[in-house]
């Protein structure tokens, strides 16, 4: 099963996520770390976001990106946060590989789904403050807006998280 | 308590005053106090208090729940914030994710949550 999870910041997303893994009741939970610490700022988050895991038993592994080397162990349960990282990360290398980023993250997300036993996996809304931004930001908009559509695609379920209300998107 | 939110002038306010039939004692979150909080009947532009509280140096998070938590049958209106690129300004960021955690705290203890687009609610929670 696959499991697509969006909304705004502070929204209350990977607590969302986090329940609907520990519902599934499996003994292999495997947490897919995106977010490439660069600054205080972001080892804060992912400070937070520890503590908020803890005790729940999962495996983090890190993947900043190329999201196709990941190997999972047989019948997991996978949660991946966050898109919006993985895409920025794949779109700001320093040694970006040939082909299209949104093709390459979505044949990254198939290979899990093959793998996992289920996959649930949280993305960002950031496409509704009206602002016009520079060019590359508004490519990275198009690619994660163009990625979102692929996931949810793809997806059995969707759910925006509106303020720790998840609003069902498909089912 | 009940809370009513949305994008920016989507009819928020209106929407409230007509849904939970309170025509007045209503507080501006632009200006406000903490005890204003606590009493009004309703407070519109809260996430705009949460920035003066921040722009302060103050702990917004614990000082607004309080307030609300005195103020049981209090309607809340906000902006939804959080639907756009990462600010560049760090204390934007902040205010951002601080009204985002903010309300997602209140709107796990109200009673009704309506969200406004074009001046139409949804019951979100109820």
């Amino acid at each position: 099963m696959m499991h697509l999870i969006t909304g705004g910041s502070g929204s209350g997303k990977s607590a969302y996520a986090e329940e609907q893994i520990l519902a599934m009741q499996g003994d292999c939970r495997i947490y897919i770390a995106t977010m490439d610490p660069y600054d205080e700022e972001s080892h804060r988050r992912i400070q937070r976001h520890r503590r908020m895991r803890a005790e729940k038993n999962f495996t983090t592994i890190e993947c900043y990106r190329d999201l196709e080397t990941v190997e999972l162990p047989e019948g997991a349960d996978v949660l991946l946060e966050c898109m919006s990282n993985l895409t920025a990360n794949e779109m700001f290398r320093q040694d970006p590989p040939e082909g299209d980023v949104a093709d390459r993250i979505i044949q990254g997300v198939e290979r899990l789904r093959r793998q996992a036993r289920n996959l649930v996996i949280v993305s960002n809304e950031i496409f509704s403050d009206g602002c016009e931004y520079a060019s590359e930001t508004r490519e990275y908009q198009r690619v994660l807006g163009t990625v979102n559509c692929r996931l949810a695609k793809m997806a059995e379920q969707v759910t925006e998280v509106v303020y720790g209300i998840p609003l069902e998107v498909k089912r | 308590m009940n809370m009513v939110i949305g994008g920016a002038y989507q009819g928020k306010l209106n929407y409230a005053k007509e849904t939970f039939q309170i025509p007045d004692g209503w507080v501006d979150g632009a200006f406000c106090t903490l005890e204003d909080l606590a009493q009004c009947r309703g407070v519109y532009d809260f996430h705009l208090l949460i920035r003066r509280l921040l722009e302060e140096g103050q702990e917004a998070d614990r000082l607004v729940l309080e307030a609300a938590e005195k103020n049981p049958e209090i309607c809340i209106v906000t902006n939804e914030l959080g639907y756009g690129v990462v600010p560049v300004d760090a204390f934007d960021r902040l205010w951002r994710e601080k009204t985002g955690r903010i309300c997602t705290e209140l709107a796990g203890k109200a009673e009704e949550v309506h969200r406004v687009v074009c001046g139409i609610g949804m019951v979100i929670k109820k």
